[in-house]
């Protein structure tokens, strides 16, 4: 938002969290009042576990997408 | 002292109507809470999506707040989404009814030349995105400009609206018109 976004696109940050519908509410306030950092800072708080990011490296080879198809 | 001039910056392409509102010589102010609205000389309500804008707007408390600046005078814009929050079913500052995706939907978003009553000289190039239309309109509203029947542009005291998105045009005349109120 500070480099001039008109706004933020979430998905599966908010699906695979712990508690989606608090971290769906926090992104929406934080993105909001993205200019008033105690209110980005209150929004970030209590939301449980964010989602599991996954690592390229540590993947199996047949969960890859670059050796599908044909 | 130019004027400063509100833009609800909840959601929507507010900063669109900030540019413009910059160009015709007034002074934008971004609003997300009701303290933003303190010793405004207007109020732009920008286009966006108008369910997220009524969560947006309860949850910041902003309801009332902007009711109250309507109600003591301040001149209130509000285009696309903007039109559906100010009608009977919304902030009710206005006596319309406004129909969502009134001309279908994105697929049928459309660009046309528009005849806009009180804007001189040449038809707008209106911008209709999922625009809206006025399904029904009260005793003293004032239909400025209607497209194939359906009033498009309208205004009732302070209160003037569009269907379509000045503010993604460089024509600054529906702006020019709104802020005619905000000098008075």
């Amino acid at each position: 938002m500070q480099l001039g976004a008109e706004g933020v696109f979430v998905g599966s940050g908010i699906f695979k969290s712990s508690d989606p519908p608090s971290r769906a509410r926090a992104i929406v306030d934080a993105t909001t009042h993205f200019e008033d950092p105690e209110r980005v800072a209150r929004a970030s708080e209590g939301l449980g576990e964010a989602m599991t990011s996954l690592e390229a490296r540590k993947l199996e080879h047949e969960q890859l997408l670059s050796p599908r198809g044909w | 002292m130019p004027p400063v001039v509100g833009v609800l910056a909840l959601q929507g392409d507010f900063e669109a109507h900030a540019r413009l509102l910059r160009a015709c010589g007034a002074e934008p102010r971004e609003v997300r809470v009701p303290a933003e609205l303190d010793g405004l000389d207007g109020l732009v309500i920008p286009g966006g999506e108008s369910t997220v804008m009524t969560l947006g707007i309860e949850r910041e408390g902003l309801a009332e707040p902007l009711r109250d600046l309507q109600a003591a005078g301040t001149p209130v814009l509000g285009t696309c989404a903007g039109l559906i929050m100010v009608d009977r079913d919304h902030l009710g500052l206005m006596d319309i009814r406004a129909r969502r995706n009134a001309f279908g939907r994105q697929i049928r978003s459309f660009e046309a030349e528009v005849e806009v009553a009180g804007v001189d000289g040449a038809p707008m190039r209106a911008v209709f995105i999922r625009a809206p239309w006025i399904e029904e309109a009260g005793e003293g509203i004032e239909v400025l400009a209607s497209v194939d029947g359906h009033p498009v542009v309208a205004r009732q005291g302070n209160v003037l609206v569009a269907a379509f998105h000045p503010e993604l045009t460089d024509d600054p005349r529906l702006h020019g018109l709104f802020l005619e109120g905000v000098g008075r």
